[in-house]
């Protein structure tokens, strides 16, 4: 298919102000990337897969207690540790901002797992099994890792693909935050999350929401960040702080 | 066609609320679009993908849903971002709808026993209606047609038409079954509000919130409706919404709110009426409302309410300062909005609360205006008008079921009272003393375990059905269900083609009554739906062409019209009840128990699908288990740490369960989820947790007769045993570093926060 290649930088904003901490997203992605069931067992060993879970941290005690609820997913790191250390390149970096897991190339070394800063990797420590009438639901786009493979959140890179074919291929237009919505291409933890605390889109669009969001927040008095922004990791990911109507009188040093 | 699906939305963001009209009705170009095979990478191959829009039955908010379909096989399940209660955003436990439908112990078709120590075996269809009709036959014969009983969740849409034509045709009772009812809720804002059918809370326009006991982000009345609303409500608008949570309890709600009030059980009636005292005595509300809720005699009439006095800061333990800065905030805000719930309403001066909570907005006059209260209209279709508030629509409340008559043959479905009713409800002696029981369980619940015959249903995903949204979004809607995968159990049933083959078979007049003709069943209701929309010619679609209409309606998942609000009628008086409230409690333990709904399982109708057991309870992140909350400082005292298994004490029973440490709750509550501890429900439910219910005491809302399930004391003990709780938390080490706070905090924006009023 000749089509000229666009080039993309796939991002997202995590508004934290707006989450609620519901796991709609964390669920979502479990029910589009055939994720293993994480039955009780595997909670025990800490060995539960979760691609985005949702952080929750206490601050105080009663009766002066906050939780504040972060959503945690892959970073897709410009400068992603995860990367150099895999000695099979089963970890990369594509042209379009993502980290990415070949899985017939992962040999389970793990070393990926060991430098993200970020503990978004997750390993396949047995092989996923379903009972058999449960395996109706699978993703037929996505790919059913077997034991000894790291995995992690991939942006629902097979929506992306899916868009790319039907919006440029097809039609020859260009990938927009509104025609990835119309057509569900989004990924299944954006499309769920009801606040809309997860905005997806394309950082070399300018005109996307997250451009936008980014230039408004990015400033002084912004509530735009990174998360352990000080490691050099350039995440693809940009978060936006909580808004505490007494955060004037905590003054956060870092902020 | 020039309307694509993105400029609706477009357009519904520029509309009040969401106005659009597709004028001649084709379908949007790009809905017609199917990947193509051909323009495969050759290295990929993909099956071709549709989208059907349907309803979510997995909890009774009933979201519009759109279903990923490859091969005949439901894959994902996604929001309609064209449905006025969701707009596109959907929950967990919609999410999971998949595994409903796909899940290994799903009852394939109808089973049978001869008697109840027998197993069940595999019988026809055609046997399984000769058993119900002999059944109902025998009643008829004798006279004893008011012993048959059937028992649903509450219904809506067609089949609530179908199930009361149905039982009052042949003479029976029909009782709607809700675990942890909410009556008292319904009751109090027909009340206050004179209202028939529950009103749209404006969550998104509101500037100020406060919610008593009501947990709407997690699972109270609206819950996706109330998120989508709150995200906007936070940053959707120039000035971010300040939220208060009154509640006993700390809530997924409470943890969001800018400011939580840990109020004493059962006060929260005191409260409100207190801020009621304060807002009348300075003046700040609406005159003839203040006139119209103390009978003219204003704040005086409330003096015991008052929020210096001692009865009050006792009985709330909230000071008094704290009180009046939040009624004045409160009426002083833009659009201030009061909603109550929860545990509020089921204290055994629930309905007081309810009452005083609700007369918050009568006293800022904010029905029917943005950002407050918004009534809702009947429906377009009047056989489809059943509303829940004052009338058909009605939940039966524990009383109900507690003086229930013993019934010869009992029909259930949809509903699981045996785990869903404390056993003080003596729910259980009823079903054995019954004759025959009839369930039409999907699985083999503990409700469906007391069966002599089961005719399991079909799942929603594959077939058909419609709703009147409750509450509705201010405006008119109708949902239609329709199947998006053909069945995958051959054996299974519509329930509503059952009744109507019943009916016709005992000569009711069914079908005369909904206009069926011979031959014709529940989808031709349905579709007769349809048919009196597009006859209408208003509303979000329309056609002269039939055909295209029905199109447009299947493909948008229903009809709405916007510009159908209700019309605020005169209220009424509301004389608020001024005298002091009797909160009491039942057993004499040290704490009070505030069970709660579980943001996944719901009331347990969920525990089977093992997404939804692994969605991590969102402060806690405890998973597949019950656990007890317990102050951490508290549970340092009785050298209690997380998982030791805790006894809890309570005049109906005992549990155990492990303590999770919790920094949050207040030292003089206990608090559990609800939903665990199915003996009966599939492999992934049974044997999980501990069913919190059983430790409910019979006691009512006095003003309702609902469970009080907020009002028990219980005591705990350790048992010396210990386990690893599952739970989410630990799973991944924490990456925080002192240097670098994951979570970071600003302060609101600054503008202008003088307000005017």
């Amino acid at each position: 298919m000749a089509t000229e290649t666009i080039n993309h930088k796939w991002g997202m904003v995590i508004d934290i102000d707006r989450c609620t901490g519901c796991q709609a997203c964390v669920v979502a992605c479990q029910a589009e990337n055939n994720i293993p069931l994480n039955t009780e067992d595997r909670f025990r060993q800490r060995r539960a897969i979760e691609w985005i879970r949702v952080e929750r941290y206490w601050e105080g005690e009663f009766p002066n207690i906050k939780a504040r609820f972060i959503p945690i997913l892959c970073q897709h790191c410009e400068n992603a540790p995860c990367e150099p250390v895999c000695p099979v390149y089963a970890t990369y970096h594509n042209n379009q901002g993502m980290n990415v897991q070949v899985y017939n190339r992962c040999v389970g070394t793990r070393y990926c797992a060991n430098n993200c800063s970020y503990q978004v990797r997750f390993f396949n420590f047995w092989e996923p099994v379903w009972p058999e009438s449960l395996k109706n639901q699978l993703n037929p786009d996505v790919t059913v890792r077997s034991r000894g493979i790291m995995e992690k959140c991939t942006f629902n890179i097979q929506r992306l693909r899916k868009a790319e074919r039907v919006i440029e291929g097809q039609r020859g237009e260009r990938i927009t935050d509104e025609n990835l919505k119309e057509g569900n291409f989004l990924p299944a933890c954006v499309q769920a999350c009801p606040t809309d605390t997860l905005i997806f889109g394309d950082w070399n669009d300018p005109s996307s929401k997250i451009s936008n969001l980014k230039e408004k927040h990015f400033v002084d008095g912004g509530r735009g960040y990174k998360l352990l922004g000080d490691l050099g990791t350039q995440p693809n990911v940009i978060y936006l702080k909580k808004v505490d109507i007494n955060a004037e009188h905590k003054v956060d040093a870092h902020a | 066609m020039g309307i694509t699906r993105r400029q609706f939305l477009k357009w519904s963001g520029v509309s009040a609320m969401g106005a659009v009209v597709f004028n001649g009705c084709t379908t949007p170009e790009q809905e017609l679009q199917v990947e193509s095979p051909v323009n495969m990478p050759e290295d990929l191959v993909n099956g071709i993908d549709n989208w059907y829009a349907t309803i979510c039955r997995q909890e009774p908010e009933a979201c519009g849903i759109i279903v990923r379909v490859v091969e005949g096989r439901a894959k994902k399940i996604e929001g309609n971002p064209d449905y006025p209660i969701n707009r596109g955003k959907h929950s967990v436990r919609s999410e999971a709808g998949v595994q409903a439908l796909y899940h290994p112990d799903r009852l394939s078709g109808p089973i049978y026993r001869d008697s109840r120590n027998d197993e069940f075996r595999e019988i026809s269809l055609e046997e399984a209606h000769n058993l119900v009709l002999n059944k109902l036959n025998v009643l008829n014969s004798e006279g004893q047609n008011d012993r048959a009983l059937l028992i649903t969740q509450p219904l809506r849409g067609h089949l609530a038409a179908i199930a009361s034509e149905f039982s009052s045709g042949f003479g029976g009772r029909h009782m709607a079954f809700e675990a942890l009812d909410k009556v008292a809720l319904r009751k109090s804002l027909g009340r206050v509000f004179g209202q028939s059918r529950l009103p749209k809370f404006d969550i998104e326009h509101s500037t100020y919130l406060i919610s008593f006991g009501a947990d709407f982000l997690s699972s109270w009345v609206s819950p996706t409706n109330h998120s989508r609303a709150y995200g906007e409500f936070r940053q959707g608008h120039a000035q971010r919404g300040v939220h208060v949570q009154v509640d006993p309890r700390f809530s997924m709600s409470a943890a969001n709110a800018d400011e939580w009030l840990p109020v004493k059980p059962g006060s929260e009636g005191i409260l409100a009426m207190s801020m009621i005292y304060v807002i009348i005595k300075d003046g700040l509300g609406d005159v003839a409302a203040a006139d119209n809720l103390t009978g003219g005699q204003g704040h005086q009439a409330l003096e015991i309410f008052s929020n210096n006095s001692a009865g009050v800061i006792e009985a709330t333990g909230i000071d008094g300062a704290r009180i009046e800065k939040i009624a004045h905030d409160f009426a002083n805000s833009h659009h201030p909005l009061a909603i109550g719930g929860g545990s509020a309403g089921a204290s055994a001066n629930g309905s007081f609360n309810l009452d005083a909570i609700y007369s918050l907005n009568v006293l800022v006059n904010n029905l029917n205006k943005e950002g407050g209260v918004i009534f809702n209209p009947s429906p377009p279709i009047s056989v489809l008008d059943n509303d829940s508030v004052s009338g058909a629509g009605m939940p039966s409340s524990y009383q109900d079921w507690k003086n229930i008559s013993q019934p010869r043959v009992v029909m259930i479905r949809g509903a699981n009272p045996i785990h869903g009713l404390p056993s003080s409800a003596g729910f259980s002696n009823i079903l054995d003393n019954s004759e025959f029981i009839i369930s039409y369980s999907s699985f083999m619940d503990e409700t469906a375990e007391k069966a002599d015959l089961i005719i399991p249903e079909s799942n929603y995903l594959e077939d058909w059905g419609d709703d009147v949204p409750e509450p509705g979004p201010g405006y008119q809607v109708i949902g239609i269900q329709q199947p998006v995968v053909g069945r995958f159990h051959q054996g299974t049933v519509n329930f509503g083609d059952e009744l109507i083959y019943y009916s016709r078979f005992l000569g009711l007049a069914l079908d005369a009554n909904l206009g069926l003709t011979e031959g014709s069943g529940f989808k031709e209701l349905v579709e007769g739906s349809i048919r009196e929309l597009w006859s209408k010619n208003s509303g979000s679609v329309r056609s002269s062409d039939f055909d295209a209409f029905r199109q447009g309606v299947l493909q948008r998942g229903g009809w709405w019209d916007v510009e159908s609000g209700a019309k605020i009628e005169e209220m009424s008086s509301n004389l608020l009840d001024t005298s002091w409230p009797d909160v009491s409690f039942v057993g004499t333990g040290e704490y009070n128990l505030i069970p709660f709904l579980s943001n996944s399982l719901g009331d347990g109708n969920l525990a089977h699908l093992p997404w939804l057991q692994a969605a991590p309870d969102p402060l806690t992140s405890v998973v597949w288990n019950t656990w007890v909350e317990i102050n951490s400082k508290k549970a340092e005292e009785l050298d209690i740490i997380q998982g030791d298994i805790l006894t809890v004490e309570s005049p109906a029973g005992s549990l155990e369960a492990p303590a999770y440490i919790h920094p949050g709750v207040p030292p003089w509550v206990i608090s559990m989820p609800i939903g665990q501890g199915h003996v009966s429900f599939g492999r992934y439910a049974e044997n999980v947790g501990v069913n919190t219910i059983s430790l409910l005491s019979e006691v009512e809302d006095k003003g309702s007769g609902s469970l009080a399930w907020a009002a028990n004391k219980v005591s705990i003990s350790k048992t010396g045993r210990h386990i690893d709780i599952s739970k989410f938390e630990g799973n991944v080490p924490a990456f925080e570093v002192d240097e670098q706070r994951i979570i970071k905090i600003a302060p609101p924006e600054s503008h202008d926060h003088k307000e005017h009023h």
